[in-house]
């Protein structure tokens, strides 16, 4: 069996076992199991043991934090000093950060030894992951199957039980839709609710730090590690601790909004229902909402997403990161031959979006009304926390794509961020999990919506999902077991 | 709508990225397929946007930001680490003859 966060925790300071044989038992299944999964693109073994002897130290002096012993995986676009940091991308092969981002220092100050960094899509850009310059990582719940992305080798990883939690970043789902898919939990914090210094940066007024564990509690015990307010992001804020879950939600009003619910599979929208069932047999009310200005949404983020990744990667010059191309006649050859050599094609595509949109011409018909839309997107789920506590809405319209799929279908692969992307532009939190599996034994997520920094609400309601028993969520066999 | 060759090239050099023709010819199906995409709000939205705000600016005041302090900088040594450099320069081909 698998044990939580909180177990493993318990297990760590009674000294039933010691971070050490926790860390060498993580390694060892990732060595037997990730050639097939493809969830790790490098692999910090000796630094991750290091951190495991100073962990069993501080647990010796009785100065342990909830997490520290207790290994874990980070997403390869999350800066870590000296371990290379590449967002899977040929442009930043070999970097390897001179700082911490701050949430992987959070967890380093209390000795969580890191495994290693995870795949993911070039520069988090993607919905399955396969634009990885490594290749794809592959789904644990089946191999033929993609993992969604973009953190779709945090959410293979804990998946596959090869890290008992990870972190990942969430511009658009790139949490919550890999979760959904390997049948993980992911929560995507409040925008602000986690310092996004060290993040390498894709779409800045939508990227957020999230969570991948096997439970909520333990995706909520992570978020209380590494959030809080951070002088090197201006955008971050101060964010009350999650208590103890109780589940309790009797009396919470929960909001369905038929916009996130169009032409959804008879599968997922019956596995949505059976758990608002379960919120009702709970003691939460249902009610039924509409909100017009969803159905923009989509265009809105990849506009406003695509406009700040032209303007966010223009960084990338050969110069002073990772790859430079060979055989230039001039400096601007170089920098021009370095990223159209360093950059993937759907990065290329997103950056010539971007710059469409921001160009002279454009820039009135398309990003600033994306901008006006967005307000109005805001606005609109302003309102609706005014009517109700809570919304529930399925995570993904699909479960995961056969590999491959998408490669000659990338509007589908876009459109399959629809119930994803709304939560970003308003920058709420909300958090996914299992919820039922499709007629080929495919996870299906769904995703329960908070108002901003009601992150505690967001997740006690989820919690409650797994307490009345709608919610269960193991790793694949293989995996880590104690 | 349908972009053409010469604005594909147009937003390349924008973009400091490398399109010849054939690559040009190739990528605008593509990219007509995702711009026909984002033209979707084109539909929800028409006319004056000058009312818009700044993303975010209404939620950032100045009281939030930090002092502005001068604070210890990144080692030189390490931040040039990673690539060509020399006496704590970026190395780049030489511009100025």
């Amino acid at each position: 069996m698998t044990a939580t966060l909180k177990q493993l925790s318990r297990l760590l300071r009674d000294k039933e076992i010691s971070s050490v044989q926790l860390t060498r038992k993580y390694i060892e299944v990732i060595e037997n199991r990730d050639p097939q999964i493809n969830s790790y693109v490098t692999r910090c073994f000796d630094e991750a043991l290091l951190a495991a002897e100073r962990a069993d130290k501080m647990i010796a002096r009785g100065e342990a934090a909830p997490l520290t012993g207790i290994p874990f995986a980070l997403k390869d676009n999350i800066c870590t000093d000296g371990i290379e940091t590449t967002c899977c991308s040929k442009i930043l092969s070999g970097f390897k950060p001179y700082y911490d981002a701050t949430a992987y220092k959070k967890l380093k100050d209390i000795c969580a030894p890191l495994l290693g960094k995870t795949n993911m899509d070039e520069f988090a850009m993607g919905s399955t992951s396969e634009t990885s310059c490594f290749g794809a990582p592959k789904n644990p719940r089946d191999l033929n199957r993609v993992t969604g992305g973009s953190s779709g080798g945090s959410a293979a990883a804990v998946a596959a039980g090869l890290a008992p939690f990870a972190l990942g970043s969430d511009t658009g789902g790139s949490v919550r839709q890999p979760a959904a898919f390997c049948g993980v939990v992911g929560f995507k914090p409040t925008y602000g609710a986690v310092s996004r210094y060290g993040l390498i940066a894709y779409g800045s007024s939508l990227d957020q730090i999230g969570a991948i564990a096997l439970s909520v509690e333990d995706a909520a015990i992570v978020f209380n590690a590494v959030k809080g307010e951070d002088e090197r992001d201006m955008t971050s804020r101060k964010c009350p601790d999650i208590g103890e879950l109780t589940g309790d939600i009797k009396g919470m009003k929960v909001g369905v909004v038929s916009e996130f619910f169009e032409g959804l599979s008879p599968e997922i929208k019956g596995a949505v229902e059976r758990a608002l069932k379960g919120l009702e047999s709970c003691g939460a009310t249902i009610c039924e909402y509409s909100a017009p200005s969803l159905k923009s949404a989509l265009p809105v983020y990849y506009i406003i997403a695509c406009a700040e990744a032209s303007s966010n990667l223009g960084r990338y010059d050969g110069i002073r990161y990772g790859f430079r191309a060979q055989n230039y006649s001039s400096v601007d050859d170089m920098i021009i031959k370095t990223r159209t050599q360093g950059f993937g094609k759907e990065v290329q595509k997103r950056i010539m979006l971007g710059t469409y949109v921001l160009s002279g011409g454009y820039l009135d018909a398309y990003y600033k009304k994306a901008c006006l839309l967005r307000e109005s997107i805001k606005e609109d789920f302003n309102e609706l926390f005014e009517r109700c506590d809570i919304l529930v809405a399925p995570t993904a319209p699909n479960t995961a794509f056969p590999l491959g799929y998408t490669q000659n279908n990338a509007v589908e692969m876009y459109l399959s961020d629809m119930c994803t992307v709304p939560v970003n532009i308003a920058g709420l939190p909300a958090v996914s999990l299992p919820c039922g599996s499709d007629k080929s034994g495919l996870p299906i997520g769904v995703q329960i919506i908070g108002s901003p920094f009601n992150d505690s609400t967001t997740l006690n309601a989820a919690h409650a999902l797994e307490l009345c028993g709608v919610s269960k969520c193991k790793p694949e066999k293989g995996g880590v077991e104690l | 709508m349908s972009i053409s060759v010469d604005e594909i090239k147009w937003l390349a050099k924008l973009s400091k990225l490398d399109f010849d023709d054939e690559r040009a010819a190739a990528f605008s199906g593509d990219f007509d397929e995702i711009v026909e995409f984002a033209d979707r709000i084109n539909s929800q939205i028409a006319g004056d946007t000058t009312k818009i705000r700044e993303v975010g600016g209404s939620e950032i005041a100045f009281a939030d930001l930090r002092k502005d302090e001068v604070k210890e900088s990144l080692p030189v040594e390490k931040v040039t680490s990673n690539v060509v450099s020399e006496g704590g320069y970026f190395t780049v081909r030489r511009v100025v003859k």
